[in-house]
């Protein structure tokens, strides 16, 4: 894995969905369905008193529940459809305010969740409260008050020290009852985050077994929470990793007014600028400090406030060294984490080095949803339109996902080309033409009204009766007013064009939703 | 294509094969005064390192077709160093030469000056059309000194892409138990050839027919000034009669949709647009499936017209149907040009082009760059990469360039990992050549050279020290690495 080109907020996405998953992070969610029975080497019976005893006289693992959640996502290529309800097992912890934290990977797309005390048979009914999917963070609530009768929140710690030891909980595979695992901590840097699949962000690896079913389970040391286990590799041997407590206190901070805002982003590409012949053509100082903007999102907080060729030499309070890293809790991380410590709406005071001068900018960093497509979506029923058995969607990496089966997911980046090439790289190619919301013919439902079409799916829209195609609601409109004897659909790189008899393809629309069982010709 | 059309194909076939058939079913051993070895010493490059050179050797069959000719066809003849012959499958080589190649329609000629090796050769005969469906077929090879005939079954005439070009033509595919075969081995029947082997996958055996090579042949026997032409628009089966319907054209479905009408790189003016029905072709119908009925292989791809006894400039008449009428044009047939895709076959009889500044390695993107990767490179090789593949070349973007490597240097420290970048602009100027990069690297912008990359995982522009440094740098690169020479640009265009 190479990152040369460290970036300094999330449409770094794309460079995960290529490099990090060939290094095959997976959530532990999904590793856990594929490892059902999977255990390694768990603390015995003997090792819990150790446990117990390591992790103080506050028992926490009297406040580690299980988490059992029946979940069912949505098939991206017949939209309307989902897929068979799978139970799936994770882990969570008391926090204060009669609250559970876990990660969201454990509860999204979830039908029932219910939660399981330590050494208490009564399963209890919970519902998420707040997901942070971006940074995959989850608190929930308990319906019934007495479930946390006895239950003392764990307080939350600091960022532990490399090297140090620390001590999972949780409920993982292999066993109906907690786990320990103790481990040291191998590594603070900040990485690819599984479960939204296009943004990285802090994390701590440790050598403590972290296996399917830890998932959300408290990481503690000297009685208190230093993270929440959340991912591993597979293949890789005694390699897991958890959140540690910046981000998990970033998300509660978050969480405070009621709402989740997100994980903060300027829309700037920073590259390392450690070349001398560069640094001199900037009149930099040749003290490795400084790295250079290479790319600003067009639209991005950072639109007006900075400028290509920019050097960033502080961000916040932290020198940003030549090699795009700052100094954080005595580790080398990623300047793009000394943004994401910032609320959204609060300004990043940064210190900029432009023609030969030193200056101040603050720049207001945001929420960046713009590029919700290019990663995982959940719990928001995906969108489309069906017209005389035509199917339409948008297009995004979940659409690729289910119709290239694992394209993705990084296994191969192939899929389609064009529609690769559109999710993710026009809009930074191309930024002129990219469309708010590109379109894919997703289907093509059999039927007499369609049943010569040659073009049965996978295929980007261009335009619809003549009309450019920006997002779903164009493709409505554009069918739903034409006055003409046919649909003509044009599509993307190939330049293929399919026509439909308008007047029997409306005639059509109540035989194809019912023969297919539709429940409605849109979802927006 | 239907089964059905495939079956009319067939039994079209029949009659002029009936005399082959009624013929005495020659010994295979009959076939040894036409098949020989040849055997190909080459030069192969590896071009992660395109300036490293090692050597390997071909073995492959080929066919006593004229006096003093032999032929073969031209997968891995490129960059050969020697050609021997050898015939009765055992004993003396004799040493050969390339008499011709033709990498756009995969075949090449050999011959050598040594009198006794063509004594007790004679050229093989050709079969006239197609064979019929009931032909026993065989596929011939000399194997461990003895020559091999094995049986082949005739399976479908289709329209293919030659195994060393894009270009269209008709080929034969046979179904047969032989192993290892697409080294120009002919498949025969009775006394006659029917064509050579290309590819071999499974048990599937993909054959350029005897017709093609004849044409190919005559014409380099003339004056070896003709070019196969292609179709350089895009089509689409008209299946969807709604669409025919659309454009108003009356009567029963037929003809393909016009979907895509590139500019011509030849001058030549556009007469098809978007959105026509191509009709016929040379007064072949067409179908909706874009097929029409040739005379010797039943319903084929209409690609196939571009090559049926028709050369690049040759003029096909096209009746379309536009904006509610029919009317007839006449389309001058483009050239085929490796140049014309922007990531082009090959190339062929080329050493591999590159340029080093600093470290920097740069390459033309080229289906042999990419096939790096192997077998699966469509799916290996990086997706920036990759992606070209497909497009033609415009006057905008001729080619592509890469930045394929940088070798660590302090002068490029900072750099080391970039690797696989697309190269959109050095010192201000746009670069689709190394002939470009070379000529904008002699002006660096005070003093330093800027290199602008297409969107990536990494850096988008990267600065270098200029005046000196960089040839300094370079000087150091090539002799730490052992690289004999900083470019190699010669080429251009792939050897046809």
């Amino acid at each position: 894995m190479h990152w040369y080109g460290s970036v300094l907020d999330g449409y770094s996405a794309r460079s995960s969905f290529g490099e990090m998953h060939r290094c095959s992070n997976v959530c532990l969610w999904a590793y856990a369905r594929r490892l059902v029975g999977f255990c390694k080497t768990l603390v015995t019976v003997g090792l819990v008193g150790w446990a117990v005893t390591s992790a103080g006289a506050a028992q926490p693992e009297r406040s580690v529940v299980q988490i059992v959640v029946f979940r069912q996502e949505p098939d991206w290529t017949l939209p309307w459809r989902f897929d068979a309800v799978r139970p799936a097992n994770g882990s969570g912890f008391v926090i204060k305010g009669r609250r559970l934290m876990t990660n969201a990977h454990v509860v999204s797309w979830a039908r029932q969740i219910l939660v399981r005390r330590f050494q208490d048979p009564r399963p209890y009914l919970a519902r998420v409260e707040f997901a942070g999917h971006d940074c995959d963070l989850a608190v929930l609530t308990v319906e019934e008050e007495r479930f946390f009768d006895g239950l003392e929140p764990l307080e939350f710690g600091e960022l532990p020290q490399v090297r140090s030891t620390v001590v999972t909980y949780g409920y993982p595979a292999g066993g109906e009852e907690i786990s320990y695992t103790r481990g040291v901590v191998s590594r603070i840097e900040l990485s690819a985050y599984t479960h939204p699949g296009n943004r990285q962000a802090l994390s701590v690896q440790t050598d403590a077994a972290i296996n399917p079913g830890n998932s959300g389970g408290p990481v503690i040391q000297d009685d208190r929470v230093v993270g929440v286990a959340f991912q591993g590799i597979p293949g890789l041997e005694n390699t897991g990793f958890f959140i540690p407590c910046p981000v998990i206190q970033h998300f509660l901070r978050d969480i405070a007014d009621g709402r989740y805002d997100g994980t903060p982003q300027m829309g700037i590409q920073l590259a390392p600028l450690q070349n001398p012949a560069y640094r001199a053509r900037l009149r930099l100082p040749d003290n490795d400090l400084g790295v250079r903007v290479d790319y600003i999102r067009p639209h991005s907080p950072a639109t007006n406030l900075l400028q290509r060729e920019d050097v960033i030499l502080q961000i916040g309070d932290y020198p940003v060294g030549s090699d795009n890293k700052i100094l954080f809790a005595g580790n080398r991380v990623s300047g793009k984490l000394a943004i994401q410590l910032v609320q959204c709406g609060e300004p990043v005071s940064l210190r900029v080095w432009r023609d030969g001068r030193e200056l101040s900018v603050a720049v207001p960093v945001r929420w960046f949803d713009e590029d919700r497509a290019g990663g995982n979506q959940y719990d928001v029923r995906p969108r489309y339109y069906v017209f005389g058995g035509l199917v339409f969607t948008p297009l995004s990496r979940d659409y690729l996902r289910s119709a290239f089966q694992g394209a993705a997911r990084g296994e191969s980046r192939d899929g389609d080309a064009e529609l690769t090439y559109e999710l993710f790289f026009r809009p930074q190619e191309d930024p002129g033409s990219v469309r708010k919301e590109p379109i894919v013919l997703s289907n093509v439902l059999a039927d007499s009204v369609n049943a010569n079409w040659s073009l049965r799916s996978r295929a980007l829209v261009d335009r619809v009766n003549g009309m450019r195609i920006e997002c779903l609601e164009d493709v409505i409109r554009a069918f739903e007013t034409n006055t003409n004897a046919f649909d003509l659909v044009e599509f993307g790189r190939s330049q293929m064009f399919e026509c439909l008899d308008h007047a029997a393809a409306v005639q059509a629309q109540a035989r194809i939703l019912k023969n297919y069982n539709i429940p409605r010709d849109r979802q927006l | 294509m239907s089964r059905v059309f495939r079956l009319a194909a067939m039994l079209l076939g029949i009659a002029p094969m009936a005399m082959a058939g009624n013929e005495a079913r020659p010994a295979a051993n009959d076939w040894a005064t036409a098949v020989v070895r040849i055997e190909f010493s080459r030069t192969l490059y590896d071009l992660y390192q395109p300036w490293a050179r090692r050597t390997g050797r071909t073995l492959k069959t080929g066919l006593v077709v004229a006096e003093r000719q032999v032929l073969t066809t031209a997968q891995d003849v490129s960059d050969h160093t020697l050609v021997r012959l050898q015939k009765g499958g055992r004993g003396e080589w004799t040493l050969g030469k390339l008499l011709w190649v033709d990498y756009r329609v995969n075949l090449a000629l050999v011959t050598t000056a040594e009198e006794s090796f063509w004594r007790g050769l004679r050229p093989a005969v050709w079969l006239d059309g197609a064979p019929p469906g009931e032909a026993a077929l065989q596929i011939v090879r000399w194997r461990e000194g003895k020559l091999e005939s094995r049986r082949a079954e005739f399976t479908q005439f289709t329209v293919h892409p030659s195994q060393t070009s894009g270009l269209n033509h008709a080929q034969l595919e046979v179904d047969s138990e032989i192993q290892g075969a697409g080294s120009g081995e002919p498949v025969v029947v009775g006394s006659r050839v029917v064509g050579l082997v290309s590819f071999q996958g499974g048990r599937g055996c993909r054959v350029i027919p005897a017709s093609f090579i004849r044409q190919m042949l005559t014409a380099h026997g003339a004056d070896n000034s003709r070019s196969p032409g292609y179709f350089h628009f895009y089509w689409a089966p008209a299946e969807n009669v709604a669409s025919l319907a659309q454009l108003g054209l009356p009567g029963s479905p037929r003809g393909v949709l016009v979907t895509k009408v590139p500019a011509r790189l030849d001058g030549q003016p556009n007469v098809l647009r978007r959105r026509d029905v191509l009709l016929q072709v040379d007064g072949f119908a067409v179908d909706i499936q874009g097929d029409y009925r040739d005379p010797d292989f039943g319903p084929l791809m209409l690609e196939h017209l571009a090559v049926r006894g028709k050369w690049a400039g040759d003029e096909v008449r096209l009746r379309i149907w536009r904006e509610g009428r029919e009317q007839t044009v006449s389309y001058r047939l483009p050239r085929y040009d490796f140049a014309h895709d922007l990531v082009p076959w090959g190339p062929y009889d080329q050493p591999p082009q590159y340029l080093i500044m600093g470290g920097l390695v740069f390459q033309p993107l080229t289906r042999a760059y990419l096939q790096q990767w192997g077998a699966e490179w469509e799916q290996r090789a990086p997706f920036r990469l990759r992606y070209f593949v497909g497009e033609e070349a415009t006057p905008e973007q001729p080619a592509v360039v890469v930045m394929s490597q940088v070798l660590p240097d302090p002068y490029n420290i900072g750099y080391q990992d970039l690797r696989y970048l697309v190269l959109r602009e050095a010192n201000g100027r746009p670069v689709h050549t190394l002939g470009q990069l070379q000529e904008a690297l002699r002006q660096p912008q005070g003093g330093f050279h800027v290199l602008e990359f297409l969107a990536n995982d990494s850096f988008r522009r990267i600065v270098l020290a200029a005046a000196g440094a960089d040839q300094q740098a370079t000087a150091r690169v090539l002799e730490r690495y052992g690289i004999p020479q900083e470019a190699v640009l010669t080429g251009g265009a792939a050897a046809q």
